[in-house]
């Protein structure tokens, strides 16, 4: 450098081509965007090579999980030929090994013939990430804009090795989520399934007894209607047996005319010809003797009708007193009807029977637990399933009440919902409660306690069925568990997005300096040298390069902060800072972004970043809410106000798709969501850090369109320290 | 350079017909960084042309440089109207004025999508003088 000085124009051209190494090393990002930290190392040395006209580069990274060291080594073509790579990785590890916390110095190296500088350059701020080192056989290697070529493009390279990790970081922890929760959702799933099956089959045998009670019902009321409307057919013979009278109930039991029967021999008429003979021999029998077996009786036969079909019938033979030969009436009356009914009382009599049985094994074979207390809960008979699932037998049982078992949490609540039954308020009521096993384990049960009304022998009792959630509890909490982990999935990610951001914001500044330099360096080498104008763009410069720092120190920050902390901060220039961030993807959106920050706003204790966080939150979601709205414009208000004297609020107003009352609750809830794409968890933790801040997240519906987002904090939280 | 320093700011407020035909060709500036705002300028002075610099591009369409200016240097990223809404809103204007885009974001699809609706130029930031000269000429040239 120190022979160039004396040639102003020479040094001016360097420094110029200098300018643009900057500006391509700067570009490189959009190239490596989404590669592997390997791709994205091999492009950057790649660079360094053909700018710096190096031997070779090299870089070597310790991978943050398993400490394994990747080694990254492009020689130059003319370099090839005289060394070998093994030379240079032996040489690299015998002088520097993987790099280190401290900064190492440059080595002067012979190879074979040769001498080669070799410069290490530390990546990351602490030399934490690994190295760069580049060999140079040049003697005015490294030379100031050597030099600080290189430590941009070590900036560069941590940044984006950064990036490109916390990519694969990203998409690991994303997949790995993703088939947790599609096991928990099929594990549920599988559980709802075999409920419903057993609710089904409850259904099924409940709507079973049902139909045999209506069944019962109807033939007992048919027998009554039988009973109350049967009438009596009268059939009157002489002694020779010919029919004298036959009434017109006859005629419609038998479907003979009167006409056409009178004075026919009755056994012609309604006597089955299989009991003629019979029926003939009794009447001779009775003639000549008078002895009857059948006058004065209540009989059951078997009638003849005009159609050839023979029918029940009960009779009652009277012989009518009266003089000269003998003549007689019978009362008949056709009984198939009662006889049928009498059938179906017995059938349903064994049906009766029957579903008692079925009942019992309902009762004992449910895939449910069932048992039945006393008023005091004293167990009268439990099932098989109840009894499993609290590791008692049913004899032990019946020493205990349900109290005895009952989770000593839920013993209050289950005794006050017992008494409203019993008084009466209701007619039976569903708690979830804790059992405890007989072996100490707690079970997790859903009871349906409903009172069973008592006859003149047995009083009323309540019956319980229990179903066992233990397994849907721990679901439960299995799923709250990866509920969390995806929040920290979305931390990462919102942080991922800051800090690209951020990185990008690095640009602005960068682009004043290098446009500030290329101007100084025209004014200087003008005739005569513009010195006046060209001192006021070195003092831009200075300027600029404390913005870029300050931007530097923001991401810095970000990476390395675990624990976060309260610190005063003004809450306009944060809201600010994270519109910037976030302006260019809003313009996309097609949203007008309009400011109403109070100026005089007082300062608060805060964490910075996560409220960064919310806001970022608030505005991607307004911006989503508005993406389908084509109608109006798509306006976002971001607006800050003091709110009594210890508070201050920040609202974010949109002109979305709107809320509805109800989903103005729900969307703090993790996993709700209205949009297709969304994972829903960004509120929750939005909500979790304002309340964590000692403040208040809510959404409201617009008088308009749209709905409103607001946070409240104070200006300082009870108990905290001054962080100032 | 050849344009002699000490040039007025803006050339164009002595020239106000535009007659001169040696005046210095009207570059606008709009971009809310203060970093470009402030260094840009010079640089373009330097480069011989006349400078203005806008805050915003509503700052700029309620301007009186909007009928002279030869050539837009415009961010894209700016609150308010975008750089984009206010290329659209010149050619619903008729103001055909060359634009030269700059931003800091690296998005190639929207270098694209810039360059088929007609745009001069789309530079990156931070830039090199000599790509913002070539880009600036060849708007230039267009006219």
């Amino acid at each position: 450098m120190n022979a160039q000085v004396e040639d102003p124009h020479q040094n001016v051209k360097l420094l110029q081509r200098c300018i643009n190494d900057l500006v391509s090393l700067l570009a490189l990002p959009a190239v490596w965007s989404g590669n592997e930290p390997s791709q994205v190392l091999q492009i950057l040395l790649d660079a360094l090579l053909r700018m710096l006209n190096l031997d070779f580069a090299c870089a070597r990274l310790t991978d943050p999980v398993d400490g394994g060291l990747l080694e990254i080594l492009r020689v130059s073509d003319s370099c090839k030929l005289r060394i070998t790579p093994q030379d240079i990785s032996r040489t690299l590890n015998r002088w520097f090994g993987v790099g280190g916390q401290k900064p190492l110095p440059a080595i002067r190296h012979r190879f074979g013939n040769e001498d080669i500088s070799i410069v290490p350059v530390p990546l990351g701020v602490h030399g934490e990430s690994g190295m760069i080192a580049v060999g140079c056989g040049r003697l005015d290697f490294p030379g100031q804009t050597d030099s600080l070529l290189l430590t941009v493009a070590a900036n560069q390279a941590s940044i984006g090795v950064q990036e490109a990790r916390l990519l694969a970081e990203q998409k690991g922890i994303a997949h790995e989520l993703d088939r947790r929760v599609g096991e928990r959702t099929a594990e549920l799933a599988a559980a709802n399934e075999e409920l419903r099956k057993e609710i089904v089959e409850r259904k099924l045998a409940e709507e079973r007894l049902r139909h045999e009670e209506t069944e019962l019902k109807r033939s007992e009321a048919h027998k009554a209607a039988i009973l109350d409307s049967s009438p009596d057919c009268v059939v009157a013979i002489d002694h020779a047996g010919r029919i004298t009278e036959f009434n017109p109930a006859a005629e419609q039991t038998f479907g003979h005319r009167r006409s056409s029967v009178l004075g026919r021999p009755l056994v012609d008429v309604i006597i089955p010809p299989s009991l003629r003979e019979k029926h003939r021999a009794g009447f001779a029998r009775y003639l000549a003797t008078g002895d009857s077996r059948v006058l004065g009786q209540r009989l059951e036969m078997t009638a003849l009708c005009s159609d050839g079909r023979e029918i029940p019938v009960e009779i009652a033979i009277t012989r009518i007193p009266q003089d000269g030969p003998p003549a007689f009436t019978g009362h008949l009356r056709d009984i198939t009807e009662r006889k049928r009914s009498e059938d179906a009382l017995h059938v349903a009599h064994a049906q009766v029977a029957r579903s008692e049985e079925r009942w019992r094994s309902v009762f004992e074979n449910s895939a449910v637990g069932v048992a039945l207390t006393d008023l005091n809960g004293r167990f009268i008979a439990t099932n098989l399933v109840y009894q499993r699932m609290l590791g008692y037998s049913g004899e032990e049982l019946q020493q205990l009440t349900s109290h005895d078992i009952t989770h000593e949490e839920n013993v209050e609540d289950n005794r006050a919902l017992i008494g409203e039954l019993l008084a009466g308020k209701c007619r039976q009521f569903q708690i979830e409660k804790q059992y405890r096993r007989n072996d100490g384990q707690p079970v997790w049960v859903r009871n349906n306690v409903s009172i069973v009304p008592g006859t003149d022998r047995v009083p009323r009792f309540l019956m319980a069925i229990s179903e066992d959630i233990t397994q849907r509890k721990l679901s439960e909490a299995a799923l709250a568990k990866a509920r969390s982990e995806l929040a920290n999935v979305a931390r990462i990610t919102s942080l991922g997005v800051l800090t690209a951001a951020i990185a990008h914001e690095v640009n602005q500044p960068l682009s004043g300096i290098i446009t500030n330099a290329s101007t100084c360096l025209r004014m200087l080498s003008a005739d005569p040298p513009n010195v006046d104008g060209a001192l006021e763009t070195v003092r831009r410069t200075i300027r600029d390069g404390d913005r870029a720092s300050d931007v530097i120190t923001r991401l810095r920050t970000l990476y390395s902060k675990k624990e976060l902390s309260p610190e005063w901060m003004d809450l306009n220039e944060a809201a600010r800072e994270v519109t910037a961030l976030c302006l260019s993807e809003l313009q996309r959106g097609g949203v007008l972004l309009r400011y109403q920050l109070t100026d005089d706003l007082p300062p608060l204790v805060a964490d910075r970043i996560q409220l960064q966080q919310v806001i970022l939150n608030l505005l991607r979601n307004a911006a989503d809410a508005m993406s389908t709205i084509d109608d109006r414009s798509r306006e976002l208000l971001i607006r800050t106000q003091p709110d009594g004297v210890n508070q201050v609020q920040l609202s974010v107003k949109d002109s979305g798709v709107g809320l509805t009352s109800q989903a103005a609750e729900n969307i703090f809830e993790a996993f709700y969501t209205t949009k297709t794409d969304g994972m829903g968890i960004g509120l929750a933790i939005s909500r979790s850090i304002i309340e964590a801040h000692q403040g208040r997240l809510w959404a409201t519906p617009n008088d308009g369109p749209g709905c409103t987002f607001s946070f409240v904090i104070p200006c300082k939280p009870q108990g905290s320290a001054d962080a100032a | 350079m050849d344009v002699p320093h000490g040039m007025p700011h803006c050339f164009v407020m002595e020239s106000p017909n535009g007659r001169d035909r040696n005046e210095r060709p009207l570059l606008s500036v709009v971009d809310d960084d203060e970093s470009v705002r402030e260094s840009l300028p010079d640089l373009l002075r330097e480069l011989g042309f006349a400078a203005r610099v806008f805050s915003s591009a509503e700052e700029f369409l309620s301007s009186d440089c909007v009928d002279e200016t030869r050539c837009l240097i415009l961010d894209i990223a700016m609150p308010g109207m975008s750089g984009l809404e206010l290329y659209q809103e010149l050619k619903r204007r008729g103001q055909e004025i060359p634009v030269v885009f700059i931003t800091g974001q690296r998005d190639e699809s929207l270098r694209a999508r810039v360059v088929k609706q007609g745009a001069a130029g789309f530079l990156l930031k931070p830039f090199s003088d000599v790509d913002l000269l070539a880009a600036i000429k060849r708007a230039l040239q267009g006219t």
